[in-house]
């Protein structure tokens, strides 16, 4: 177990998992507290990779491997740090860890998850579909164990899902529990969450049907998404034919994100790719005030717009209303072609930014934020997200610099 | 583009739209085109008002001088709060309409006068000068004892002879304007105007401006088309009243103060409510609004206070009278002509003018078919 000398790493993402590796592979401790019940953070949520277009799975799983190899790393999943007290060098930190009911036992048989028929929201498809409360997190999921959520306790499944396992890994007697580690040093990489696009009241979110969200395009392409990877119309199912993207949706905008999240354009085009690729004959917009597309992600931009299917109006849509059929009409000033359009598309994305969960989950102790409650330096290190608005690559830099900074206050605490 | 043309741009324009008067937000602008989405009152074509933002910013001062867009902005400003950068461009439009008036009003040193704070003082004591002058030189003070009547005051010859030759100046400035700015329309746009007569356009106008049918259009600013309607009916019944009261007097050598059965009065009493009603809802809503909408600068905030102080000293002169408090009623009455005369004679240059230059600019489009 932990003791001096330890980092404490918070956030078990792509941000998180990296520091962690980094740090302990040249021979340091560390502990990840993760909240959900497995690692990977959004990347595990993505269907592809930007600009190689491989799946997430790929550099997920060789990050596990890393940590199954790893004997300096442990981890905590469904857990929260509660309270933080001292300083570099000598940190008591508590945590709260949450009942999983299910032990190291499990083998994936997937009894259980039959036996249920409690269903709760999926939460990682963005609510798109249900999941049964007793359920395997995703088809990757690291540690690859089922979870069982508290829906189930008092009702008849609770006793179904303990009758259904013959391995003995249900166990509906785990309780809460606190765990108190001392730490050298903590990085802070709790990520971010998508903005809610419900709040941006004229585009429709919420009220006008066939209007989704990047990270819900993200797991209606991903082939264990909510339609095994077809990428269809929430309202009827309909295979999608002509598709809108909606950029800077909330950011850059002082009512909303002020500050522009990096990835939405590149996640826009990526998305472009998903619809083409499926559908040869679909048609993709992508309205926008500016684009980003920097150093080498500038081919990637290239390669999109060379096809003749693909068009990118410079304007923003600022109006998104229901059409005929279930389709969506979005108006926008065309500022190079000129003039107000009003254009019809089946589905529209709109590319909301990167809000930080340190918006709303401070960390508990004395820290400082930015304007946009990203963590600024401190003693407390921030990484990835948590930090300011990266992409998975900028993520990989950031937190290994994060990592650095990690070990230098182990080693000057010695 | 066909050839390259030299933009010649003027940055003592944009200085001076930033400098003072609610366009001081023009350079946040970043041109994302929010504006004239969600802008309910602007065409298809080439909508506004995201264009002249770019203008401003450049300070291609000719193209918004004769931009009817300019002017056929409410400022609903629906643009202002769903603006992400706080670019405000209904403030911003609101600035270049103060320097559009500026820009064709006649004599311009009295439009540069009206503009600023420094020229408050000289253009009230103005009229402070010319009835002291005209109570002095007649000896007036010396007639004011039993009823209170103004007439004792100021002799209605008198004060006619002021605001006829008033009006006199304020229709040759407007005319003088109004022919500049139409000019200026049809050199930016390149359009004058379909063949055949204006009026029908000018008389389609004139029912859009009653039924306050564009401002009805707004919705972030729904409460100012209903304070704007108070105002408007306001003066356009006390309007009635005064030609009335005209004919009244040089017709039928009948002298005010009317009789309480009289129908006049009563539309005298009624509009002056729905004048000091609406004032103060505009005074309410935009303090309402401000963090949404933008709280106006010198250029509004003075019109709203002349009509202020028409409406209150109105009210008070014959509510004081009614009290039979003679010192005060009189000192009331002697400052309710000085605020009309502000009204009146710097309406071509204060934003009074919104309400010629406004009708013009929604004629041109309508007889030129600007904005179809």
């Amino acid at each position: 177990m932990a003791g001096t000398g330890t980092i404490l790493v918070v956030g078990g993402g792509i941000s998180g998992l990296t520091v962690a590796l980094e740090a302990a592979e040249v021979g340091n401790e560390v502990v990840i507290v993760e909240r959900n019940p497995y690692l990977g953070g959004r990347v595990a949520q993505l269907n592809k990779y930007f600009p190689k277009l491989c799946p997430p799975a790929c550099g997920l799983e060789i990050n596990f491997q890393r940590i199954k190899k790893n004997s300096h790393i442990s981890f905590y999943t469904l857990t929260q740090v509660e309270s933080i007290s001292g300083g570099p060098g000598n940190y008591e930190v508590t945590l709260k860890e949450q009942p999983r009911y299910v032990n190291e036992r499990c083998t994936n048989c997937g009894a259980c998850e039959d036996a249920c028929d409690v269903e709760v929201s999926n939460d990682f498809n963005f609510g798109m579909n249900k999941r049964k409360a007793a359920s395997r997190p995703f088809e990757m999921a690291f540690p690859m164990r089922y979870a069982i959520d508290k829906a189930v306790i008092g009702t008849p499944s609770q006793q179904k899902i303990q009758d259904a396992c013959q391995y003995g890994a249900v166990d509906f007697t785990m309780q809460p529990r606190t765990v108190k580690l001392n730490v050298a040093s903590i990085v802070w990489a709790t990520g971010w969450k998508p903005y809610d696009a419900s709040k941006i009241d004229n585009l429709g979110f919420g009220k006008v049907p066939n209007v989704i969200t990047n990270m819900m395009m993200e797991r209606l392409a991903s082939p264990g998404g909510p339609t095994g990877g077809k990428i269809v119309r929430p309202s009827d199912g309909k295979e999608v034919g002509s598709i809108g993207f909606v950029q800077c949706a909330g950011s850059r905008d002082e009512n909303h994100l002020a500050y522009c999240s990096y990835i939405c354009c590149l996640a826009s085009m990526k998305q472009v790719t998903y619809i083409r690729e499926k559908n040869p004959e679909s048609k993709a917009t992508v309205f926008y005030i500016d684009l980003r597309s920097p150093g080498r992600y500038e081919k990637f931009y290239n390669k999109v717009k060379a096809d003749a299917n693909v068009s990118f109006v410079k304007g923003k849509v600022a109006k998104v209303e229901a059409g005929a059929n279930g389709n969506v009409v979005l108006t926008v000033e065309d500022m190079i072609g000129g003039g107000l359009v009003k254009q019809e598309f089946e589905m529209v994305v709109l590319a909301t930014g990167m809000e930080p969960n340190t918006a709303t989950d401070k960390v508990p102790a004395s820290v400082q934020y930015d304007e946009n409650s990203f963590l600024l330096p401190g003693n407390i290190i921030p990484a990835g997200v948590a930090k300011k608005p990266v992409d998975v690559m900028s993520s990989g830099q950031v937190s290994t610099a994060a990592a650095l900074k990690a070990i230098q206050q182990v080693l000057a605490a010695r | 583009m066909s050839s390259a043309k030299m933009i010649q741009p003027d940055l003592d324009f944009v200085k001076e739209i930033t400098a003072q008067g609610g366009g001081e937000s023009l350079k946040k602008c970043f041109q994302c085109a929010t504006c004239s989405v969600v802008c309910n009152l602007t065409h298809s074509d080439k909508p506004f008002p995201r264009k002249e933002m770019l203008w401003a910013q450049w300070g291609l001062k000719d193209r918004l001088m004769g931009d009817p867009d300019v002017w056929l902005c409410h400022q609903c400003s629906d643009c202002t709060a769903y603006c992400p950068r706080g670019a405000k461009p209904g403030e911003v439009l609101g600035a270049v309409r103060k320097m559009s008036i500026r820009a064709n009003s006649w004599p311009g040193v009295l439009g540069g006068l009206v503009g600023s704070p420094a020229g408050l003082l000289p253009l009230f004591l103005l009229p402070v000068f010319i009835f002291g002058a005209i109570i002095m030189g007649l000896g007036r003070l010396d007639h004011l004892h039993g009823p209170i009547v103004y007439e004792k005051l100021m002799p209605i010859p008198a004060v006619d002879t002021v605001f006829i030759l008033t009006a006199l100046f304020a229709c040759l400035s407007f005319f003088l304007g109004v022919t500049k700015f139409w000019k200026a329309m049809s050199d930016a746009t390149g359009k004058t105007g379909a063949q055949g007569s204006v009026i029908p356009s000018i008389v389609e106008t004139v029912k859009d401006i009653i039924a306050h049918k564009r401002f009805d259009k707004c919705d972030v600013a729904k409460g100012r088309a209903s304070a704007h309607k108070f105002v408007f009916w306001g003066f356009a019944g006390l309007a009635v009243v005064t030609t009335v009261a005209i004919i009244y007097l040089y017709g039928f050598h009948w002298e005010s103060p009317y009789d309480m059965k009289n129908p006049v009065k009563w539309l005298a009493f009624v509009s002056m409510l729905s004048l000091l009603y609406g004032i103060f809802s505009v005074i309410a809503n935009r303090n309402a609004n401000a963090e949404k909408a933008g709280k106006g600068g010198y250029f509004d905030w003075l019109f709203i206070y002349i009509i202020v102080g028409v409406a209150l000293t109105g009210t008070l002169s014959w509510g004081i009278r009614l009290l039979d408090i003679a010192p005060l009623a009189y000192t009331i009455y002697f400052f309710h002509l000085v605020f009309i005369f502000c009204l009146f004679a710097y309406a071509p240059f204060s934003k009074m003018a919104h309400m010629v230059y406004r009708t013009t600019a929604m004629v041109f489009a309508r007889h030129t078919g600007f904005d179809k």
